[in-house]
């Protein structure tokens, strides 16, 4: 068998979308009444759960407190059932600590952390189904969960992710994509300031085509921003709604 | 918008367990359909190829119809096809990458009448596979679907034909829809096509092929061949090291034994491994074909094999001479192919008594390709008997584990054997060159210049240019008789004192817009192929002999470089590229130009645009000429010498050959005295492409197409370095310039031949100069070795090269770009340049080999049929440059012809000789050394032939029914022949190998009178016998028309 085609000649992707066109994203928020602030999304075939407790005070050691800001501390997990063969996957391995810590730095950015000095903040995030972009979706359900704990930020953090194939750059990477091994960036974007609070790669990808790449990305992170904007004014919609009664 | 679909998939991993996949499958409301009938056309969004309007149906084929039939499809007459999306991915994943290229290209190509309808991605034509339901069942289901929406959606004014083999599928959906016809292929052709016969007849073979081959699979008896690894294990091999990946090289000498397996550069980790591997018989071969890319394994050390070093015949028995191998050499197996590179061949089939010893199953007919390197190919045919005189182009299907040789089916009829029509088709199709005439499409895109109707400069473009007309002298230097001139030159002192020089070339671009059919034709043939006798041109003759051709005395386009040198050191200081219109002045040939030069006037009558000036004004201009052409050469010489004075190179050998690069015919040994005036206009070549590689590289620098020409490997110079010390010179090949200078010593005053042995051999063991795209190498290996430039690309010669049309459009792009107006659309990505060039650098191997082999043809042509005892002509002098161990290898300077003669004959004799030189055959043995050769008889007599000794040869012709014929060439005599008369005709060498080829195809003219005239008496005879009307027929008259323009052609043959 041939190899695949990421990209026919024209244009479709091995999905049927075209090069820049995003996976279908259905989000909602408030899913759980126990914490602080809750969001479930698919992108995709990629879902993901957050949940947002804090800020509150230190638990644990009290000597991690920050004397001028709040500790944001994330976690990230991925179900036993969310790949298409079953596997264990321990807390604290590898990949988890690394996508955490990926996380933290993001929302550390976009968290105004400074009003809440010597308080912590956490972010648990699991993935139920993975099909590509997890550090995608994970933020984008981790900034719904923040918003619905009503925790001021200065602007969504909207993530997408976006490759290259054949001199184009395609938005939004599946798994199929991803497994073929191309460059993929991955890109988190405060979309009112349009500043990048993180950008990760990890192929080898020539230094004309980045900048091709990163419009890919950032526009896509746009078209999630409205999506995710319209998400949440539903909610205050609804959740304005019931307070009326 | 987009509709979100699920398919779920179950797959089996390499483990062995099943996974289940979920991919998402996105609809939408609206695909192109690419239909000129299409109602709502920006809904739809079709852009690029269209279906044309003028077809009375669309046929949409079957996946399996594509599969199988791609062939038939790929006839241009037929038209109006919709590729369906499932069918083309039912080839992609069944049918391997190469047919799906195929495809591929199809539909890119313009000159086709086909689209692709992505019918999985459009709402309305996707339909789910059910639950139980077959891959092939769903499949034929979709295309149905998706062929009656598309007739709906051509509001049913388009009737569409599905076309299809499953017989179910022809009976459930027949009648179900008005309008969309269900039928099968054989039925389809049969209906709508009964004229087109060569696709009938492809189609049957097709089908008979492919009966026999399930027969055949049904009794699977006893293998002939082991059965081919799985690709995921080749290629867990080719990581592991453990196998080897290369492309299989068969030695055309020894095609039953001996193969070859080139390694390729990635692979070379293990450094142990340097030389290619042998691969040994047919078993080992393991039904690899020459050309394909292939998986070896090395066998244990043990049984490693050398490779034989004797001369021998083309014969089939395994009987190997009984001289000993060579040392061993690395050998393997064939585990596996990773790439096919099947292509047409050209087949003989067997004459009538090889038939009957082929046994009672006539069906299948063993036929013997012309390519000495291709196996038999089992053919299964009713007209053998009728094709027996022919030559015949042939595919192969397959090539099972159980069969010896490989299936394949019949194509299409060439032309007879030893016709010289024949045989010029038959070295065309080897090398994959087709060649028909422009189309109409084509010419009707080409511009209009005739008497009544003269081209002329239009006033728009004469503002967007810069005028040359008035202020420059400008002139051409070519051949003489030469009609596609594409280069002129002009010289002239600036107001500052300055001089400029200008360089200017053909404006092909400007009448070949990029992605015309005129360029897509021009991309296909990627360069004008010569042949001994005749040329096919890549531009069609209106561009390349008129209109672009830069004649005396008339307006022109062109793209010009000029540069601003100081007068007096002649530096660089300023370079201009641009669009101009330019007058050329004179039309001068190289002769003409080194008499004006050396000052030798009287040629100025010969010079057609002098003879109508009077006295005064043709001084006055004459001296203005002799001034620029002088001029010229100056600055010729300081650019020579700078180029080698910057530790760069000598390498007069080399230098001429690439001259020669574009029609390098080996046998055409250099001059030895070039005229200056070559080199000059050389020179100026080389500047301008020089100049153009460093503009468009630094416009571009990823998508600039340049020429490399790699360094050489020091191996391959043994064997030159050995001859030389047998000469008693020494060759240092360290670097170009040690390398030149070095050539440059090996003089022997006594046999100027030994220098040009030697500069042939250097220049052979040199790779060979490509195009290749910046954006896929470093910049480093950007050099060019023989011209010692670190840039260089071809720029001059537009009408005759494809990649010198490519840079023209990136020059015209880069000075847009200077100007801040961007054009780019026109441009190749990186990775189509680099495919690009790799088709134009396989054209011109192909354009090579088939001068090659056409020369060899005419050669053959000429000495054929000669009474060897009387006709002089066969007896020649000749100069031995290679020893072998059953004989040596000769060298004719006269014919520039290069063969094997034996010592050893097939009785097992050997040569000897008396006093005078006479030789004759005696029983004897044969030594061989380092140098030399000795041949010792029975008697005690011996006889040594040493490298560079002159002798006599007596040439003839080896006649082959399957093959090309061969010369044969016989020592008839250790002495030197007739030493005056030799060195007479070295000088007209070149004119000999001219004159060979008039009085070849002046025979085979004659013998077309000949039977003209007997036709004419046919006809008479036709017309006392029928009544028929008397005088020329219409064919005649046609014939007589072509005659003329085989005569027309190779008159006007040059370059």
């Amino acid at each position: 068998m041939a190899g695949l085609e990421l990209l026919s000649d024209q244009g479709y992707r091995v999905d049927g979308r075209r090069a820049g066109e995003l996976r279908k994203i259905q989000a909602r928020m408030g899913v759980f009444a126990q914490a602080d602030g809750s969001a479930y999304i698919e992108q995709g075939n990629t879902k993901a759960l957050a949940v947002v407790y804090g800020p509150h005070e230190m638990r644990g050691s009290r000597s991690r407190a920050l004397p001028d800001r709040a500790l944001v501390n994330c976690q990230y997990s991925m179900a036993t059932f969310s790949t298409g063969e079953r596997k264990r996957r321990p807390h604290g391995d590898r990949k988890a600590c690394e996508m955490g810590l990926q996380l933290r730095q993001t929302f550390e950015a976009a968290i105004l952390t400074q009003l809440y000095p010597r308080s912590q903040i956490d972010i648990y995030v699991q993935v139920l189904q993975a099909d590509g972009g997890n550090y995608a979706a994970c933020v984008n359900a981790a900034t719904l969960a923040v918003l619905d704990a009503g925790i001021p930020m200065r602007d969504f953090v909207c993530a997408c992710s976006a490759g290259f194939v054949d001199g184009t750059a395609l938005a939004d990477l599946s798994h199929v994509e991803e497994a073929a091994g191309g460059p993929q960036v991955a890109l988190a974007l405060l979309p009112a300031s349009g500043q990048l609070a993180l950008l990760e790669m990890d192929a080898r990808l020539h230094e004309d085509h980045l900048q091709q790449v990163l419009e890919a990305a950032s526009q896509a992170a746009r078209d999630v921003h409205a999506l995710l904007d319209r998400v949440v004014r539903q909610h205050v919609r609804e959740a304005a709604l019931l307070l009326g009664d | 918008m987009l509709q979100k679909r699920e398919k779920v998939m179950h797959l089996r991993t390499f483990q062995g367990r099943t996974v289940r996949i979920v991919r998402e499958h996105y609809l939408r409301p609206s695909v192109p359909c690419n239909s000129p009938l299409c109602p709502q056309p920006t809904r739809c969004r079709n852009d690029g190829k269209l279906l044309s309007s003028d077809v009375t149906h669309y046929v949409i084929p079957d996946w399996k119809v594509v599969q199988d039939y791609l062939e038939i499809l790929e006839f241009p007459e037929l038209k109006g096809i919709i590729f369906m999306q499932t069918a083309c991915q039912a080839v992609q994943h069944q049918r391997g990458r190469r047919q799906y290229n195929k495809l591929r290209n199809l539909l890119k190509d313009a000159r086709y009448d086909c689209i692709l309808f992505a019918n999985e991605f459009q709402q309305y034509c996707y339909l789910p596979r059910e639950r139980g339901e077959s891959m092939e069942k769903w499949q034929t289901r979709s295309i149905y679907n998706a062929a009656v929406w598309y007739y709906r959606h051509c509001q049913d004014r388009m009737p569409v034909v599905m076309v299809t083999e499953d017989e179910e599928a022809i009976q459930q959906y027949g009648s179900e829809t008005e309008g969309v016809f269900v039928i099968s292929f054989k039925n389809y052709l049969d209906n709508f096509w009964p004229d087109l016969k060569a696709a009938h007849e492809l189609c049957d073979s097709i089908l008979q092929a492919r009966r026999e081959r399930e027969l055949e699979s049904q009794e699977n008896n006893g293998k002939e061949y082991p059965e081919h690894l799985p690709l995921e294990v080749l290629e867990a091999g080719i990581k592991s090291g453990r196998y080897i990946q290369g492309i299989l090289n068969v030695n055309k000498h020894r095609a039953q034994i001996e193969a070859f397996v080139r390694l390729q550069g990635a692979s070379s980790k293990d450094s142990d491994l340097i030389s290619d591997i042998l691969v040994h018989g047919m078993k080992a071969r393991n039904r690899s074909i020459h050309g394909d890319m292939v998986v070896v394994e090395l066998l244990p050390k043990n049984e490693w094999k050398g490779r034989t070093a004797a001369l021998c015949e083309n014969e089939n028995d395994d009987k190997t001479p009984g001289e000993s191998p060579s040392e061993p050499m690395p050998t393997g197996r064939v585990v596996g192919i990773l790439q096919k590179n099947w292509r047409d061949y050209v087949v003989t089939f067997p004459s009538k008594e090889e038939v009957q010893s082929q046994g009672k199953n006539a069906q299948k007919i063993l036929v013997t390709p012309w390519d000495y390197r291709i196996p038999k190919i089992r053919i299964s045919t009713q007209q053998a008997e009728a094709l027996q005189d022919f030559r015949v182009v042939v595919r192969i299907d397959s090539w099972e584990s159980t069969s010896v040789y490989p299936n394949g089916h019949f194509v299409r009829v060439l032309g007879r054997i030893r016709d010289l029509e024949g045989e010029i088709a038959t070295i065309l199709v080897e090398n994959s060159i087709s060649v028909a005439p422009f189309s109409e499409a084509q010419m009707c895109e080409m511009p209009v210049n005739t008497p009544e109707n003269p081209w002329k400069v239009n006033p728009k473009e004469e503002q967007e240019r810069i005028d040359l007309r008035k202020t420059h002298l400008v002139f051409s230097i070519d051949p003489k008789g030469c009609e596609d001139v594409d280069d002129a030159l002009s010289v002239r002192t600036l107001i500052n004192g300055s001089l400029e020089l200008g360089v200017h070339i053909a404006d092909v671009t400007h009448f070949v817009p990029a992605n015309s059919y005129t360029d897509i034709e021009a991309r296909t043939r990627a360069t004008t192929y010569y042949l001994a006798d005749r040329r096919y041109d890549m531009l069609p003759s209106i561009l390349s002999a008129d209109l672009c051709s830069l004649l005396g005395g008339v307006d022109r386009y062109a793209v010009s470089v000029l540069w601003e040198l100081d007068k007096n050191s002649f530096e660089i200081k300023k370079v201009w590229y641009g669009r101009t219109i330019i007058q050329s002045a004179y039309k001068l040939y190289y002769e003409a130009a080194q008499d004006l030069l050396d000052g030798n006037f009287c040629v100025i009558d010969e010079i057609p645009e002098f003879k109508e000036m009077d006295e005064k004004s043709r001084q006055a201009k004459q001296d203005e000429l002799v001034w620029a052409i002088g001029k010229l050469t100056d600055i010729a010489r300081h650019v020579r010498a700078k180029r080698d004075s910057c530790g760069a190179l000598e390498l007069e050998g080399v230098e001429v050959r690439v001259q020669l690069d574009d029609k390098k015919n080996i046998h055409d040994l250099i001059p030895k005295q070039p005229l200056e005036v070559h080199e000059t206009v050389a020179e100026c070549m080389i500047l301008a492409n020089h100049w153009v590689a460093k503009k468009i590289w630094e416009n571009f620098p990823h998508q600039a197409l340049l020429r490399q020409h790699p360094p050489p490997h020091q191996e391959f110079f043994s064997e030159l370095r050995e001859c030389a010390k047998a000469k008693g010179f020494s060759m240092d090949t360290r670097s170009n310039k040690t390398l030149a200078d070095s050539l440059d010593h090996a003089n022997d005053p006594k046999d100027p031949l030994v220098n040009r042995i030697l500069r042939s051999m250097a220049t052979q063991a040199m790779s060979n100069a490509l195009y290749f795209s910046t954006g896929s190498y470093a910049e480093d290996e950007f050099r060019h070795y023989g011209l010692a430039l670190d840039k260089y690309t071809h720029f001059t010669s537009p009408i005759r090269r494809y990649a010198d049309v490519v840079v023209h459009r990136l020059l015209m792009a880069a000075i847009s770009k200077d100007n801040k107006t961007e054009i780019k659309e026109n441009l190749f990505s990186s990775k189509d340049l680099e495919e690009l060039c790799r088709h134009i650098n396989n054209r011109n191997r192909a354009a090579q080999h088939a001068q090659k082999q056409s020369t060899e043809l005419f050669q053959c042509m000429y000495f054929k049929d000669k009474d060897l005892e009387i006709e002089e002509r066969c007896i020649a002098d000749g100069v031995i440059y290679s020893i072998r161990t059953n004989g040596v290898l000769v060298f004719i300077p006269r014919f520039g012809i290069k063969g094997a003669a034996y010592l050893k004959n097939k009785d097992g004799l050997v040569i000897s000789c008396y006093q005078d030189g006479c030789s004759e055959w005696k029983p004897g043995s044969l030594q061989r050394f380092q140098n030399k050769i000795t041949s010792t008889t029975a008697g005690g007599e011996s006889i040594t032939f040493s490298l560079f000794d002159h002798v006599t040869v007596r040439i003839s012709v080896q006649a082959s029914r399957c093959h090309a014929d061969t010369i044969r060439l016989e020592i008839i005599s250790n002495k030197p022949y007739k030493i005056s008369e030799t060195e007479l005709s070295q000088q007209n060498s070149l004119l000999m190998k001219n004159e060979l080829v008039k009085e070849v195809t002046r025979s085979v003219e004659e013998a077309q009178l000949a039977q003209e005239e007997a036709k004419v008496k046919i006809i008479q005879e036709e017309y006392q016998e029928y009544c028929q009307t008397k005088g020329t027929s219409l064919y005649t008259l046609l014939e007589e028309i072509r005659d003329l323009a085989l005569l027309d052609l190779s008159s006007s043959y040059a370059m």
